[in-house]
């Protein structure tokens, strides 16, 4: 995760505006930083250090709001809107290799079981008659299995692949939205730090 | 999710340091009234509450570092990041269990198995992290955390939590 940058010249004993302004100039900054990277859906990482740089942004809003006397409300929506679309891409992202993991312990998990089944086996006697004995073989054998598992662990793995690209079609559109609106230029005007 | 405590005596005109003050102490208080309720665990709302509190605590003191020695200020920081990461662990196995409970209707017979499965794992994991809140808050207590970091933020920005006296919003 990236770190905020410093923010230079914060004068605690002074109002809290001004001190604010420099803040958030910084933190709406960040934000821009990740434009240029975004743009490609394998950028998990800028992808997610943007979303960490909106949820900074938007809670200094909630902040800060009461300094200035704009309405900071609808910037703020815009603000969340992106964070949790972000944070939507983000739980993807996590999720996917979390399940691909999950297979991997079921395996584990039959393994073992299977094992422990087989050592049982040696112990106990089966039945004589040798379709009865593979009948309660197999039976054991399927409760020592996980495999009845792994197809629904496969559905979700295509769900939240198939979620993510929808999200980050859904992101692109709203991030390209708040640039054609020229968001930032209006947010820095309503807290009195654009430049021109 | 909860509405966020009214912070008293909050003017656009304030002092950053008193400002700092205020709302890092209403925070505190606000975080800290849904201590009991997510000790309990009987309702997941009451951590969840907890949770956004904490995060809402956290990044206001992101934004007033610069009114604290940074030293202690980053001491202090570290255990109310560690309240947040607890809770948050724990929170997002209760989201993750709610998500998929809510697919099994829709679920064929083949994929219902596998996500049971999944459920009953992160149910187990859940278990887990109770134990980790309840220990965390222990120990913060037998700290007396709660009393030096309100000292702390009072002798920093002179804002006693006595006369700001942090509360709930009424409801209607």
């Amino acid at each position: 995760m990236a770190k905020p940058r410093p923010v230079k010249g914060i004068q605690p004993s002074r109002r809290l505006r001004p001190n604010a302004r420099k803040i958030l100039a910084v933190r709406i900054d960040e934000i821009y930083q990740y434009d240029g990277l975004v743009g490609d859906p394998r950028n998990i990482t800028e992808l997610h250090d943007m979303r960490i740089a909106f949820k900074r942004l938007r809670y200094l809003l909630e902040i800060f709001g009461e300094a200035f006397t704009h309405d900071l409300g609808p910037f703020l929506d815009e603000v969340k809107r992106l964070q949790d679309l972000l944070g939507d891409i983000h739980d993807c992202d996590v999720q996917v290799p979390m399940l691909v993991a999950h297979l991997a312990w079921l395996e584990a998990q039959e393994s073992q079981s299977v094992t422990a089944m087989l050592l049982r086996r040696q112990r106990t006697s089966l039945s004589d008659d040798s379709d009865a004995a593979l009948a309660e073989f197999t039976s054991r054998l399927n409760a020592a299995r996980r495999a009845d598992e792994r197809p629904g662990i496969h559905t979700l793995i295509a769900q939240r692949r198939s979620a993510r690209i929808a999200l980050y079609e859904q992101f692109t559109a709203q991030w390209r939205r708040l640039k054609h609106e020229r968001f930032r230029h209006r947010l820095e005007t309503a807290l009195g730090i654009a430049s021109s | 999710m909860a509405q966020p405590w009214t912070v008293n005596g909050l003017t656009p005109d304030a002092v950053f340091r008193s400002a700092a003050g205020r709302i890092i102490l209403t925070r505190w208080r606000e975080m800290m009234s849904y201590q009991e309720g997510t000790l309990a665990g009987t309702d997941i709302e009451e951590l969840h509450a907890m949770r956004v509190s904490s995060r809402r605590l956290r990044a206001a003191m992101d934004a007033f570092a610069d009114a604290f020695p940074p030293r202690e200020f980053r001491r202090y920081l570290r255990q109310v990041k560690r309240i947040t990461d607890t809770l948050g662990d724990a929170r997002d196995l209760d989201v993750t269990i709610a998500h998929l409970d809510a697919l099994l209707v829709d679920l064929t017979s083949i994929d219902r198995p596998g996500v049971i499965g999944l459920i009953s794992r992160y149910q187990a994991q859940r278990e887990i992290e109770t134990t980790h809140i309840a220990s965390l808050f222990a120990q913060l207590e037998n700290d007396g955390f709660s009393t030096q970091f309100e000292k702390w933020i009072t002798q920093h920005t002179g804002i006693k939590i006595a006369k700001l006296r942090p509360a709930p919003p009424e409801t209607p």
